[in-house]
């Protein structure tokens, strides 16, 4: 075995989930997590160096509650872990137990030291949250339980560093010089799980001393009436948080991009290089980068949400409202986030652990009607439905327009939910909703901000390039061949006359054609594409001068409800697509999901075209 | 302490009431069941229903010193057994 001063040892870190895993490893390596993604599954493996042992990797490996799989993502992690013992570099396995629910910890503990015996590895059990213990004046004893489970028990607490020394000198020892090899023994599982249960009525804390906050708290926060006032209070933030409080930050990254941009671009050469500059390359940085704030608040408040426990609860309580829709509790905060922006619901849907409730989670968020949809709403209900209001000028058509254009996006999220949930072929790769109640805890700040940081980073790096090459493509279409002088007579204008009979049936023309295909870059440059088509400056800011047009163009009024059905459910928006098949691990389900909901969008906006046209609109 | 002769889901378990797992039902894919044992849920062990939140939420129960929420889904497989004072 190597030693640490060679830099080529391994350590492992294991453990039953909300044991304190992600913190330890915090702790032990100062922060300094690198993440590898697998793919298909979004399987996490954090990647640190030991702080004190200079040399020493440390692997922070998914949380599970045994070695014996039940679902896709739990076997990945599995076969990661079992093929991780057989590393020579492997220099320590360290099994991380709730020392407060011995439960569930020992008998995934009791595996992982058969597992690391067989593999010829030294196993160390690691007791967390023995603070708590100290703090309501209760003992465990660590050596004896040690001797039961064969391998050294170290009480420690991930938050406090109470018993870290103690640990690292344990790991300086181990790698210097590795204990004699304890003998390999094939003890089955069944047997793990009675000796489990057994240490854990010998050892673990009697009554429900650690349990009385939690449950004063959950008595709150679960409570019929309390609860759910509470619940919608908790979302309201949220959403608050992602519209509002990431607002300065988004305006600040727009104005510093446009800032360097008029800084740079006049001293570039020519013309078709400044045009290059100034609207394919800095517009292209900035339909990613105005995103960061947005995925930067949103992690750190559903990390505060995580950390603090209560996300467990949120779930519970809108679980079987969506549960009819197939979906999951856990579905709400990524549909809700995807109100503001698909792009944080998509992160956000990483806490789902079922495959396929997270599968169908992804389904309904492009559907949810995102902010960049209300100027293109703004825009068609200005233009196309009457100004008429009645109870006395309370209720406004626009109004109620807008309101039902909302709630029909959502209300297609979850038909479709619905409708591929009770597909046979998907029913089988369900889970049980069993959800273990985490102790409400003080969010570690400092991690948590890391963690966001790094999130933000992984959107910047892999999301980012498929934008910007998406958006260098769309400016070429429309910049040549005749050097941006009139969209029109681009080949993108060309493109929009060859589609001309796609939207006939919608009695549109080419220049909306033109429109929808830019709006494929995010759907708000809808707004501005025809505001050049119409030959108006700025209309993306200033939308009256185009109204007028439209209106006065005679489009009919059935065109604009079909404009804003189609709307509503196509997916036309390359960050979200980028970041579907990047958290998915599917470049086809993000392809597939596109292509079905612009169909459908467009289905959908003939059959609306045809109803308000009989109708008389 | 006597036990029941009458086994019921822990589904039917009320905020508050506490029964001994009697068993499961052979219904209960053995994986799932695996995984009830791991974290606690075993026959002879007293589950105790914590809350029970409104709209047939899935309710919270306490097995040895842990809570988990289980929805109907899977409480309805764990059958339990009324323990009475005498």
């Amino acid at each position: 075995m190597n030693k640490p001063e060679n830099f080529t040892c391994s350590a492992l870190l294991i453990g039953s989930p909300n044991c304190g895993k992600t913190l330890l490893f915090n702790r032990l390596t100062g922060l300094q997590q690198r993440v590898a993604n697998f793919p298909g599954v979004t399987v996490e493996i954090a990647r640190g160096d030991l702080v004190r042992h200079s040399g020493v990797e440390l692997y922070d490996y998914p949380g599970t509650y045994s070695l014996e799989a039940i679902s896709g993502e739990e076997q990945v992690a599995i076969e990661q872990f079992t093929r991780a013992l057989e590393d020579p570099r492997l220099g320590i396995v360290m099994c991380v137990i709730d020392v407060t629910r011995l439960e569930k910890s020992l008998y995934f503990a009791q595996q992982v030291i058969r597992e690391g015996r067989r593999a010829g590895r030294p196993v160390v059990v690691l007791a967390n949250l023995i603070d708590v213990l100290h703090a309501h004046k209760l003992t465990i004893d660590l050596d004896a339980l040690g001797r039961e489970l064969g391998a050294p028990v170290l009480g420690i607490s991930a938050r406090t560093g109470e018993g870290l020394d103690t640990l690292h000198e344990f790991i300086t020892a181990t790698l210097r010089e590795p204990p004699p090899a304890a003998e390999a023994h094939d003890a089955p599982d069944i047997l793990l799980r009675g000796t489990a249960h057994q240490l854990a009525r010998k050892y673990g804390p009697r009554g429900d001393v650690l349990l009385r906050t939690q449950n004063r708290i959950d008595a709150f926060f679960l409570h019929s009436a309390f609860g759910g006032a509470a619940f919608f209070l908790i979302m309201y933030l949220l959403f608050q948080s992602i519209f509002t409080w990431a607002a300065p930050a988004m305006d600040a990254v727009e104005a510093g991009l446009g800032w360097i941009s008029d800084l740079v671009v006049p001293v570039l050469g020519p013309r078709l290089v400044q045009d290059f500059t100034a609207d394919a390359v800095f517009s292209g940085l900035g339909a990613f980068l105005v995103f960061v704030p947005q995925i930067f608040v949103l992690t750190f408040v559903i990390g505060l949400l995580e950390d603090s426990g209560y996300m467990a609860r949120a779930a519970l309580i809108c679980h079987r409202p969506l549960r009819f829709f197939g979906l999951t509790g856990k579905s709400f905060i990524p549909m809700l986030s995807g109100v503001a922006c698909a792009i944080p619901g998509i992160y956000a849907a990483r806490s789902i652990e079922s495959p396929r409730r997270r599968f169908l989670t992804y389904l309904a968020i492009p559907l949810m009607p995102c902010s960049a949809r209300l100027p293109v709403y703004t825009l068609l209900i200005a233009a196309f439905i009457p100004q008429t209001t009645f109870l006395g000028g309370l209720v406004g058509v626009q109004g109620l327009a807008m309101f039902l254009v909302y709630f029909f996006g959502m209300f297609v999220g979850l038909l479709v939910t619905a409708f591929v949930s009770r597909s046979s072929r998907i029913q089988e790769s369900d889970l049980p909703f069993v959800l273990e109640m985490p102790a409400y805890r003080r969010p570690a700040l400092l991690p948590l901000l890391r963690k966001c940081w790094r999130r933000c980073g992984l959107f910047i790096t892999k999301a980012g390039p498929i934008i910007l090459a998406v958006t260098l493509v769309i400016w070429v279409l429309g910049y040549f061949p005749n050097g941006g002088e009139d969209l029109g007579a681009s080949w993108l204008g060309q493109l929009g006359r060859v589609i001309e009979p796609v939207f006939a049936p919608l009695d549109l023309d080419w220049r909306y054609g033109v429109a929808i295909l830019t709006s494929f870059l995010a759907r708000e440059v809808f707004v501005g594409t025809l505001g050049v088509m119409f030959g108006i400056e700025a209309a993306d800011e200033n939308m009256v001068p185009l109204v007028d047009q439209i209106q006065a163009s005679g489009l009919g009024l059935a065109s604009g409800v079909a404009l804003l059905v189609f709307f509503a459910v196509a997916l036309m928006c390359v960050s979200t697509l980028a970041v579907l098949s990047r958290e998915s691990g599917s470049t086809g389900l993000a392809t597939r999901m596109f292509f079905a909901y612009v169909g459908m969008a467009y289905l959908m906006s003939i059959a609306a075209f045809q109803i308000v046209s009989l109708l008389g609109g | 302490m006597s036990r029941s002769d009458v086994t019921f889901p822990l589904w039917n378990l009320r905020r508050g009431e506490a029964a001994v797992i009697d068993g499961f039902d052979p219904v209960l894919p053995e994986p799932y069941r695996n995984r009830l044992m791991e974290l606690g849920f075993h026959p002879g062990e007293v589950v105790t229903c914590l809350q029970a939140p409104a709209m047939g939420a899935p309710r919270v129960y306490r097995v040895s010193n842990s809570t988990f929420s289980l929805d109907d889904d899977i409480a309805r497989y764990l059958q339990l057994r009324l323990v009475t004072d005498e």
